[in-house]
């Protein structure tokens, strides 16, 4: 690369010419310097993370505070917007300086884990006993005695909703305890209460105008987390339980397919994926403008939620045999070139802490540690009393604990291009272009040529 | 390859060029004017939609039918949107950015474009053709030889692997473009230079240059834009968040689990307001000024 | 200065154009070297690169539909995309090239939407495309026309990114305005003469003596096109049901989330083959329609 004859020292000094031209020479030259130290090289820590502005600001924040409690630790903060997160890991790795520490994409994690990149923890387990004390389904393993590490936080799914548009719609506030759960067609006649077209119309009333809904009963959760709890919730899944074999086209499983894709197209209490629009309002501006009266979606919503003042209850999901929800989140790891092992993961058990970050607080996170989800003193200092929804604790607290199960995407190999097939194909469903049945019949050979089954579990 | 895009020679024996003949009659022009009119509004439509926008709280966005007024105007979207974000300090580290690419564009480019379209060497045309068909490879597929190149030098996370290539001419379009100017200039003008004695760079800086404002404007403005815009390239090479461009605080708007549509939008907004200025100003020189300078003459 | 006036033009000449051809030679060719190295390697990023031969380009042909699948959605982006935008930019540059009272001001507003920054630019457009509170359902309800799904049904989302890319019609038309404004005078006047109308004019003066700039705009527009990506990154993630899975999309997934680098440059090679099979075509086509007067290359 480097035969194009120009010496590092040539290389500065044009680039110092090409500022100096500029007129901005003292500016730019300062910005050039000290990139020896980034990368995790050496030095001070390197933290790399995505999330919004608003994630951004805490983070930075907690790094500060972890500095002055540490002797002046110094961390840099590596923040990366999360729509080219793994382009720039990649590039980071292939240059060999990764951070120290990082948010990682599940896919990404074990790619770099089975080829040693990322630091085992489990030879630090006795050292460190905080780490043993977490959720079970919060580790990814990558092998016997392999541990890549734990969840950045706990992802859990709610089913959130508007609670003035219950009163409206006269419907009582929805079940808040696993054993009080919704059936499925109490869900569904929820949602139809709560739909209403231009002339005050229910779907299941003569003239109701599905091209003029001014409020919809509820989003249809084809895919993802939402999906993947009602399959589990039907004693469904997507593969079997060792991950070699495509299972989405069991009976319960297109059953539930079948039920999902109902909502929008025979009970016409959800809109369309058009309808709804691609990447467009969240949760907390659909319940807010009334425009869907509840949807499943993860804790994270939490954090809009409470800050745009909309009036909202939670709830468990609705269940078609038991009552489940689905836990899961993307990986924060510590890489295995780092200088400070233990540095690095003293920061790690520190910024999981809800002691330390707001986040916890603020409702994006929800922690990782036993103690949070059991002992009511430890949960008081994470769910606020005057922040937090009434019954989060049965709704989610315990649910978490009880009725959780793990995303099956934290466990399968080859995740990433097995959802390049099966997102299509649930797609496909969603916008009414074939029966389940049909579409999971044409999608089994494809996906099933992906699966390479599933990364090990381990008791700690 | 690129014989045929030369520019017709015409001019080079013609009086000056200028506008087509006026349009005649108040009939035409009220026509013309019509279909100016007519042709802004959709132009101008989805700009007005994300003002609106940036103007709206959340609420309102979404609302169905969707409405054009903001009640009540949300200006804390921008206040938010520029607190949320350190926009003055990329704000300068995209001028930084801008400066040293600018000049080194207009440099190399020229230079090569110069040497490209009026003297006479071997092979030339071969190399020129060479050249021009970097513009054929995907720009995803050099990224990592080319990260590993800098890192190599140790230049990843300064502005140097954004900046330095561009004083190399890689903004090839613009050789492209350039050279097709630099063609229509007569050459009675440098051989008369040459023959009191002047160097081919004097000729460059003393003839060609000046005469080329036009070009040159066009060439900046592109390439100002492309910096502005760039994101893959700071993402690539930046590691501090101090370093980081206007593009990639744009970007920080588009979380992981929520979009902040009222602040993406001002964000964007006030992202887009200093390059219509720039435009604004540079608009007469780059195409008016095609004209003005009679070059062709 | 002993070297004949031939001899020290020619060192200038090479002197002058040396800067570019080092920057071609670190920053294009020897990365593109790499690549086409890579590309007969198995590497993904972390690992050591073991050598395959050209086993990712026999994969590309009998074993990866999604391979053709984006090759066709860019070639039919490519096709309806350029002619779209060529049209409008030209009509656009030669109603702004009228001497008219308030030209600047309409310049910078024709100028605007090639400005937007195009990650906001896809932004702003998942919203006018949204069905149900976008823009352009509204307007289309509004003239009476049926709602259209734009880029969420498979079989008018690439007409809708067509669409969109065509509102970005500025820069084609600057160069078209320069363009126009270089046409002599003279030339309007000699048909001005003959008792010509502005049909006449257009035929046989504007048109000609545009051709070598449309032609420069065609070319510049079809390598763009070829190339496009952040549409389907930002907007569609190549749906639904990958209608919209862009060649460079595909290839940036294929490097970036599957870790695939061989792969993808594999596929970075033959795309850049196809654009240089296209552009070889076009210039080959060119000397029927493009006029030019006799060479004066010196």
């Amino acid at each position: 690369m480097t035969s194009s004859g120009l010496t590092r020292r040539q290389l500065l000094r044009t680039g110092g010419v090409a500022v100096a031209a500029a007129g901005l020479g003292p500016a730019v030259l300062a910005g050039c310097g000290g990139s020896d130290d980034a990368g995790g090289t050496g030095g001070p820590l390197s933290f790399m993370y995505w999330g919004s502005a608003f994630e951004k600001k805490a983070i930075d924040e907690m790094l500060k505070k972890y500095g002055k409690e540490h002797d002046g630790a110094k961390v840099d903060p590596m923040y990366v917007p999360v729509s080219n997160y793994p382009t720039k890991v990649s590039s980071l790795v292939a240059a060999n300086t990764p951070p120290d520490l990082a948010y990682l994409g599940t896919g990404q994690m074990y790619d770099l884990a089975q080829k040693d990149l990322i630091l085992n923890l489990f030879p630090y387990l006795d050292k460190y006993p905080e780490l043993k004390d977490r959720l079970p389904s919060s580790y990814f393993w990558y092998g016997k005695d392999k541990l890549a590490a734990n969840q950045l936080a706990m992802g859990v799914q709610i089913l959130y909703y508007n609670t003035d548009a219950f009163k409206a719609a006269g419907i009582d506030p929805a079940p808040f305890t696993a054993d009080t759960a919704w059936s499925w067609d109490d869900f569904v006649q929820a949602a139809d209460k709560l739909t209403v077209d231009q002339n005050g119309k229910h779907p299941s009333e003569d003239g109701f105008d599905s091209g003029k809904v001014k409020q919809f009963g509820t989003i249809a959760p084809i895919g993802g987390a939402p999906l993947y709890s009602l399959l589990r919730s039907n004693g469904g899944d997507m593969v079997n339980e060792d991950g070699t074999k495509f299972a989405l086209d069991s009976a319960a499983a297109i059953d539930v397919l079948k039920k999902v894709q109902d909502l929008i197209y025979v009970h016409r209490v959800a809109p369309s994926p058009a309808q709804l629009g691609k990447n467009a309002p969240t949760t907390s501006v659909q319940l807010q403008t009334k425009r869907v009266g509840m949807i499943i979606d993860g804790n994270w919503t939490l954090l809009d939620l409470m800050e745009s003042k909309v009036p909202f209850g939670v709830a468990v999901l609705p269940k078609f045999k038991e009552p489940l929800t689905m836990t899961g989140g993307a990986a924060g790891a510590i890489f295995a070139k780092t200088k400070h092992p233990e540095e690095a993961i003293e920061l790690y058990l520190y910024y999981n802490d809800p002691e330390h970050v707001d986040l916890f607080k603020d409702g994006l996170w929800a922690p990782l540690q036993k103690k949070y989800y059991t002992d009511q003193a430890e949960i008081d200092k994470w769910v606020l009393k005057d922040k937090y929804p009434a019954n989060f604790k049965t709704a989610v607290v315990d649910t978490t604990l009880k009725n959780g199960v793990t995303d099956w995407g934290q466990q399968i190999k080859n995740a990433d291009r097995i959802h390049q097939v099966l997102d299509p194909a649930l797609e496909q469903i969603s916008l009414n272009k074939g029966a389940p049945v049909d579409i999971v019949k044409a999608l089994k050979p494809k996906m099933q040529a992906l699966l390479q089954g599933k990364w090990p579990l381990q008791e700690l | 390859m690129t014989a045929v895009l030369e520019k017709p020679e015409v001019a080079a024996t013609a009086p000056p060029a200028s506008r087509p003949l006026a349009p005649r009659g108040v009939g035409k022009k009220l026509l013309v004017y019509l279909l100016l009119i007519a042709g802004a509004i959709p132009t101008l439509l989805p700009l007005v939609w994300l003002v609106r926008s940036a103007l709206m709280d959340s609420g309102q966005i979404f609302v169905s039918p969707p409405q054009w007024i903001p009640k009540p105007f949300a200006w804390d979207n921008f206040s938010g949107a520029l607190t949320q974000v350190p926009f003055a300090r990329y704000f300068l580290n995209t001028l930084i950015i801008e400066a040293g690419v600018l000049v080194g564009t207009v440099l190399s480019c020229s230079l090569a474009a110069f040497s490209f379209a009026r003297l006479r060497w071997k092979h030339k045309n071969l190399v020129f053709g060479i050249l021009m068909s970097g513009v054929m490879l995907p720009y995803a597929v050099t990224l990592i030889p080319t990260f590993l190149f800098w890192q190599k030098l140790g230049l990843v996370n300064t502005y140097v692997p954004l900046i330095l290539p561009h004083w190399f001419g890689t903004g090839v379009f613009n050789i492209f473009l350039l050279r097709q100017f630099f063609l229509s200039i007569p050459y009675e003008l440098d051989e008369s230079a040459y023959i009191d004695g002047a160097t081919p760079l004097q000729v460059y800086w003393r003839i060609i240059l000046p005469l080329s404002k036009p070009a040159l404007a066009v060439v900046s403005v592109f390439t100002f834009l492309g910096v502005w815009n760039d994101y893959l390239g700071p993402l690539i090479y930046l590691n501090d968040s101090d370093k980081y461009t206007l593009a990639m605080g744009l970007a920080s708007f588009q979380g992981t689990y929520t979009a902040q549509w009222g602040y993406l939008m001002a964000a964007a907004a006030v992202v887009l307001l200093p390059i219509v200025l720039l435009f604004a100003f540079a608009q007469k020189y780059f195409v008016e000024g095609i004209a003005l300078t009679g070059l062709k003459g | 200065m002993a070297s004949s006036p031939m001899k020290q033009e020619a060192r200038w000449g090479v002197l002058l154009a040396l800067p570019a051809i080092i920057g071609f030679v670190a920053f294009t060719f020897l990365p593109m070297i790499a690549s086409a190295v890579i590309s007969l390697t198995d590497w993904t990023i972390g690992a050591a690169p073991k050598f395959v031969g050209f086993a990712n380009y026999t994969r590309m042909f009998t074993a990866d539909d999604s391979f053709f699948k984006s090759l066709w959605a860019t070639l039919y982006y490519t096709l309806g995309a350029v002619p779209l935008l060529l049209i409008v930019a030209f009509a656009v540059a030669l109603l702004l090239n009228q001497p008219v009272r308030g030209q600047g001001v309409f310049r910078v507003i024709y100028y605007l939407p090639a400005i937007v920054p195009i990650v906001a630019n896809s932004m702003l457009w998942i919203w006018l495309f949204n069905p149900d509170f976008g823009l352009l359902n509204t307007l289309t309800e509004k003239a009476g026309l049926p709602r259209s799904q734009w880029i969420f049904d498979e079989s008018t989302a690439i007409p809708s990114l067509i669409l969109m890319s065509v509102w970005g019609f500025g820069n084609v038309a600057v160069i078209f305005l320069a363009g126009l404004q270089g046409v002599p005078r003279q030339l309007y006047e000699a048909i001005a003469v003959d008792g010509g109308g502005a049909w006449r004019k257009f035929r046989h003066i504007t048109l000609p003596m545009m051709t070598p700039t449309i032609f420069y705009s065609l070319v510049t527009s079809v390598i763009g096109a070829l190339q496009v990506f952040v549409q389907a990154a930002v907007m569609t993630e190549g749906g639904p049901n990958d209608s919209t899975l862009f060649y460079i999309y595909y290839l940036y997934r294929t490097a970036f989330t599957n870790n695939e680098m061989g792969y993808a440059s594999a596929l970075a090679w033959v795309l850049f083959l196809v654009i240089m099979a296209v552009t070889v075509v076009l210039f080959r086509n060119s000397s029927r329609w493009v006029y030019y007067e006799a060479g004066s290359t010196r």
